[in-house]
């Protein structure tokens, strides 16, 4: 239906349904997409230590954080870009990971309670240490130049950072998929997961596995806080909003399938993008939230249970 | 080979094993008997490390168990096949065989060719998940992941309950050469008196966490397994 004669002045050009344009549409879910892909970094992270030691990290966030804060340190300090940072990133945030782990949450692996709180409370001295030492100023950091500019579709116009960012994305999907099924860490951190007695009962080091993998949750969230970077500023509470959409995430797709992450992170993210575009930022997310909490009243587990049989 | 004495094991704060002294010679065949809950599967856990606290001796071949973490205990060549079997119910078999060589002290991830011949219905399932299989089967695979290890000693905790009867005797001639044949010390838990009478070289009969009667295999007469094994 096209719009009125009157309208037509004072809305972007190209095809319309209803008063939607469907170029401003796409553009959203353009962005929502690549949204998505940071989300799914972050929420396989998280995925990962819960359904490999039960472990609600509450420090998630601010992993993501740090890891911003390490591609922005880079950047400034060392004139990295984001690029040729992603793997070092990866690096430190996993070793704070591992420090964490070694440091606290290993003590606490037959107390989940007390977990939550002791990761929480890491999650403060942590946003605290980063005031304390880098104030809590927005930083900004800079695209990688060979990725400056955009492709066209149409009136769709997509950055070529965004396309990067979603591809990106996508490929860490995949290596953690072939880590977890086709290397023998994934194979040992499967069986511990299963049945840790038995795992240890034929030479697996079960304290290892949940270090590794932990490290390994945490440098996934790094990489997430410096591919976002160059879309959002750099703050000390950066992490948070991040990581709530990313605890919806688990909860949608469900514990123990890479799948169902992949997809609950695209709902999401799209979700997020498109209601606050069809209402506003604020309604949108309520509108997301209450989706969500029908979802899981309906389908408890997700939306990929774990359907095997013990 | 193993040795224990005055060995007291632990779930919290009570003592299910209680002042155990035995020796296994290497090569021969042990037989653990005894009525439910006085501590078999205990005593077979205590063994691989898994119960809260020991005190006394263990050892195995000279080095001193007791203060082991049970992944060392692994690779020093104890194979545990668990009561109930315990396979990893989403690997495939291959993978739960494949489990057993991470114990393996040369690195080796290849799957020994005599476990096919032992037990030829688990190449045809190499692919199937191990919580697909039935009892049986799972139960051969328990035995395969633990020969893949390439262990000096088996620790079986009845492995023919609630197997059907066409495949417990396949599983006790497997047992016997393992033992016989291929020179593996066996410990077995076990509740049929008759095959443990045929099969040990020494028996090991518990009552309430402590021994009650020990003796070469024929001393495991029918008045024995009346007065300890009836209830
Ligand atoms: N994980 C545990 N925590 C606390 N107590 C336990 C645990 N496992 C077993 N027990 C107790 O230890 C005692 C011995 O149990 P165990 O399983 O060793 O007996 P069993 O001789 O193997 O019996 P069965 O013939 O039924 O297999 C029982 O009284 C049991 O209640
Ligand atoms: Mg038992």
């Amino acid at each position: 239906m096209p719009a009125g004669p009157a309208a037509r002045d004072s809305r972007p050009p190209g095809p319309y349904v209803g008063w939607i344009s469907m170029d401003a549409f796409f553009n959203q879910a353009f962005a929502g997409l690549s949204m998505a892909s940071i989300l799914l970094m972050v929420a396989l992270g998280l995925a990962i230590i819960y359904g490999a030691m039960g472990v609600i990290n509450l420090a998630h966030g601010e992993f993501v954080m740090l890891g911003a804060y390490s591609a922005w340190l880079l950047q400034t300090y060392f004139g990295f870009s984001i690029l040729v940072s992603l793997p070092v990133v990866f690096l430190m945030v996993a070793l704070i990971g591992l420090a964490v782990e070694r440091g606290v949450v290993r003590w606490l692996y037959h107390r989940p309670l007390d977990t939550i709180l002791a990761t929480w409370g890491i999650g403060i001295v942590l946003q605290q240490l980063v005031r304390m030492g880098v104030g809590t100023d927005s930083r900004y950091v800079a695209r990688p130049t060979i990725l400056d500019g955009n492709v066209v579709l149409g009136g769709v116009v997509m950055s070529n950072y965004r396309i990067f960012v979603v591809v990106f994305s996508i490929a860490v999907l995949a290596a953690t998929w072939y880590l977890l099924t086709r290397t023998e860490y994934g194979t040992r951190l499967r069986a511990v997961i299963q049945n840790k007695e038995i795992s240890e009962c034929y030479g697996i080091r079960s304290e290892r596995v949940y270090a590794m993998t932990f490290a390994y949750g945490a440098g996934l969230a790094g990489i997430a806080g410096a591919l976002v970077t160059p879309l959002v500023s750099v703050t000390p509470t950066m992490g948070t909003y991040l990581v709530v959409d990313a605890f919806l995430v688990v909860i949608l797709g469900g514990v123990g399938s890479l799948m169902g992450t992949a997809v609950a992170a695209g709902l999401v993210g799209e979700a997020t993008a498109l209601f606050s575009f069809l209402l506003n930022d604020t309604l949108g997310r309520v509108a997301v939230l209450c989706a969500i909490i029908l979802l899981i009243r309906f389908m408890p587990q997700g939306l990929f249970p774990d359907r095997v049989r013990r | 080979m193993l040795e224990a004495s005055a060995l007291f094991s632990y779930y919290g704060k009570s003592p299910i094993i209680q002042d155990v002294d035995f020796r296994v010679e290497a090569g021969s065949f042990t037989s653990i008997l005894g009525r439910n809950g006085v501590g078999k599967t205990t005593l077979l856990r205590t063994i691989m490390g898994l119960t809260d606290a020991i005190t006394g001796a263990l050892r195995f071949e000279g080095a001193d168990l007791a203060r082991m973490p049970t992944h060392r205990r692994g690779r020093l060549g104890i194979g545990y096949i668990p009561q109930g079997r315990e396979i990893i119910p989403r690997f495939t078999v291959r993978e739960n065989i494949v489990m057993g060589t991470y114990a393996r002290a040369d690195g080796k991830r290849s799957i020994p060719e005599f476990i096919f011949e032992l037990f030829p219905i688990l190449r045809d399932f190499l692919g199937r998940r191990g919580g697909d299989l039935s009892g049986g089967q799972q139960q051969q695979l328990a035995i395969a992941r633990a020969l893949a290890m390439g262990p000096r000693v088996l620790l079986l905790d009845e492995p023919t309950e609630g197997i059907q009867p066409n495949i417990v005797r396949q599983i006790e001639d497997v047992i016997l050469k393992l033992n016989r044949e291929m020179g593996i010390t066996v410990i077995l838990v076990e509740q049929n008196v008759g095959f443990a009478r045929r099969a040990s070289d020494q028996f090991i009969l518990l009552d309430k966490g402590r021994i009650a009667l020990t003796g070469t295999g024929e001393k495991l007469t029918n008045e024995v397994a009346d007065e300890y094994l009836t209830f």
